[in-house]
């Protein structure tokens, strides 16, 4: 799962000099992921992992790292 | 290759398409066309030989912008010139004159004036200076690049380091709007391009608020700009995270700029107010592509019967967009521009502008967040930069355009508006609503 919303994340949404050197711990809003793109991470991430994640829950501290969005989702997994 | 052909470079994209209909609308009301402006104020003069020869280096590696811009048949075409036109311009007030009038009034001559559009420099760069102020100005055509790009440019004359400026445009990619269209089959751009149309003729239903008076020809462009301390800007800040969370916080301004309109004139003929603006589809952070245009346009409407009830309307333009994006309206302007690069200026123009119910402008006024300014420090050839702003033409009516950017932890709000239907009082005024909009908790 995680290996799949760094694809889409460094393919469609940032740029990253060196993706391979970013952890799943350092900081995506830092690294240029905005309000657009959150919305559009969202939407992928519902329809990829059949999930629905609430508008109440978008908040800086599940979408921060691939490790707290890993969470965020696993959370909402039937 | 045919004589009308071999002097082409490249043919424009949907979206610079796009921008060059605003232009030709612009230039229909004998105005300049489609002029942007992006401004470094400085604290001490720069050195302009160092200017010159980065900016020589710029022209070097993107030849682009020496080109012509020219009609073949229906399609439009940046083309080689004959001679290559000066990039770099200096303007020195004298002793006499009050040094903001002599910035404002460069800044202003140069926004307004007006040449064919075979003739304009694509893009000119202006140090404009007197005894205790200097400004560097890049003026633009906007079928050129759009504003993220023009971002780019600057980030590119500020990068001091040879290799790293090596980086810019690499790798070359196509253009943006290309690339993602590519990814559907017909079919999927067909039912795009029905779900985008009726998604404009819902809008339509609703008559836009105007506030210019339409009853005067369009003269000039004027601007007023205003940065707000850091105090201010952090209120601010906190209020976007508060009232419009994560995903939707530009529209913090324009719901904000929605209400100190209505304030102006409650009794304003109109059923809403509705706000084009543009969504990037370059990544975040990414130094290519540079120049051309790659955005596609988003609208943000609400009726004025919410206006009153200011948590209402944040929510409205909030769910607004959510339902956009989950719905991928976004993305369905795509094939909508592409369909449209092949209509005359004036019919793309005329769909762009006009209601399809009422025939009269969609647009209440127009609007443009930059964010945070990413340059690559905040220093210009050794001086440092004390603020950024951003200048366009607009078309009349909306005759308006509000436009705001982040430097320094400092928000700069920047007011273009046509006179005679604005005037400077009015935008003075209405700025003070706007302020009181922004700083309400």
């Amino acid at each position: 799962m995680k290996q799949h919303i760094r694809e889409f994340i460094f393919n469609e949404l940032i740029f990253v000099a060196e993706p391979e050197k970013f952890s799943d711990n350092d900081d995506l809003l830092e690294a240029g992921l905005d309000s657009m793109g959150i919305m559009r991470l969202i939407m992928h991430i519902e329809e990829q992992f059949s999930v629905t994640l609430p508008d109440s829950e978008i908040d800086p501290d599940n979408v921060k790292s691939f490790n707290a969005l890993e969470q965020w989702i696993l959370q909402h997994k039937a | 290759m045919s004589k009308a052909t071999d002097d082409i470079i490249q043919i424009l994209n949907p979206s610079d398409c796009f921008t060059l209909a605003m232009d030709e609308e612009i230039r229909q009301e004998n105005m300049p066309g489609s002029q942007c402006g992006y401004a470094l104020e400085l604290a001490s003069p720069p050195d302009p030989n160092a200017i010159q020869q980065r900016i020589n280096e710029f022209g070097e590696r993107f030849p682009l912008v020496f080109a012509s811009l020219q009609q073949r048949g229906k399609r439009f075409f940046w083309c080689q010139r004959a001679q290559q036109h000066p990039l770099f311009h200096q303007h020195i007030a004298s002793d006499k004159i009050s040094k903001d009038d002599f910035h404002k009034q460069t800044a202003l001559k140069l926004l307004n004036h007006r040449q064919d559009r075979e003739t304009v420099p694509p893009i000119e760069f202006h140090l404009i200076q007197s005894a205790s102020k200097n400004t560097f100005l890049m003026r633009w055509t906007h079928p050129f690049c759009d504003a993220k790009g023009a971002d780019l440019i600057l980030k590119y004359l500020c990068t001091e380091d040879a290799e790293q400026r090596l980086k810019f445009d690499l790798p070359r990619l196509e253009p943006l709007v290309n690339t993602q269209l590519a990814k559907y089959k017909w079919w999927q751009k067909i039912a795009m391009f029905i779900k985008a149309k009726r998604y404009i003729s819902q809008m339509d239903t609703l008559q836009s608020v105007i506030h210019a008076d339409t009853s005067k020809a369009p003269k000039q462009l004027n601007y007023h700009t205003y940065t707000l301390s850091p105090e201010q800007t952090q209120t601010i800040n906190q209020n976007i995270r508060q009232q419009m969370g994560l995903t939707a916080s530009s529209l913090y301004y324009v719901g904000c700029f929605m209400r100190a309109l209505q304030r102006m004139n409650p009794e304003q003929e109109g059923d809403a107010y509705c706000a084009p603006y543009a969504f990037n589809l370059r990544r975040n952070k990414a130094l290519s592509p540079l120049l051309s245009n790659h955005v596609a346009p988003l609208f943000a409407q609400a009726p004025k019967a919410i206006l009153h009830d200011r948590p209402a309307l944040f929510q409205h333009l909030n769910q607004q967009n959510t339902n956009t994006l989950r719905k991928q309206l976004d993305y369905a302007f795509l094939p909508v521009m592409w369909a449209a690069s092949w209509l005359s200026l004036k019919q793309h123009g005329e769909k762009l502008r006009t209601s399809m119910r009422t025939g009269t402008e969609r647009s209440s006024f127009w609007f443009s967040d930059i964010g945070q300014v990413d340059l690559s420090n905040t220093s210009f050839f050794n001086t440092d930069i004390t603020r950024i702003y951003h200048l366009c033409q607009i078309s009349s009516p909306p005759a308006i355009a509000f436009l705001s950017c982040q430097f320094n932890q400092q928000l700069t709000l920047s007011y273009n508006f046509i006179e005679p239907l604005f005037t400077e009082e009015w935008i003075a005024a209405l700025h003070q609503n706007m302020l009181e909009e922004l700083l309400l908790p």
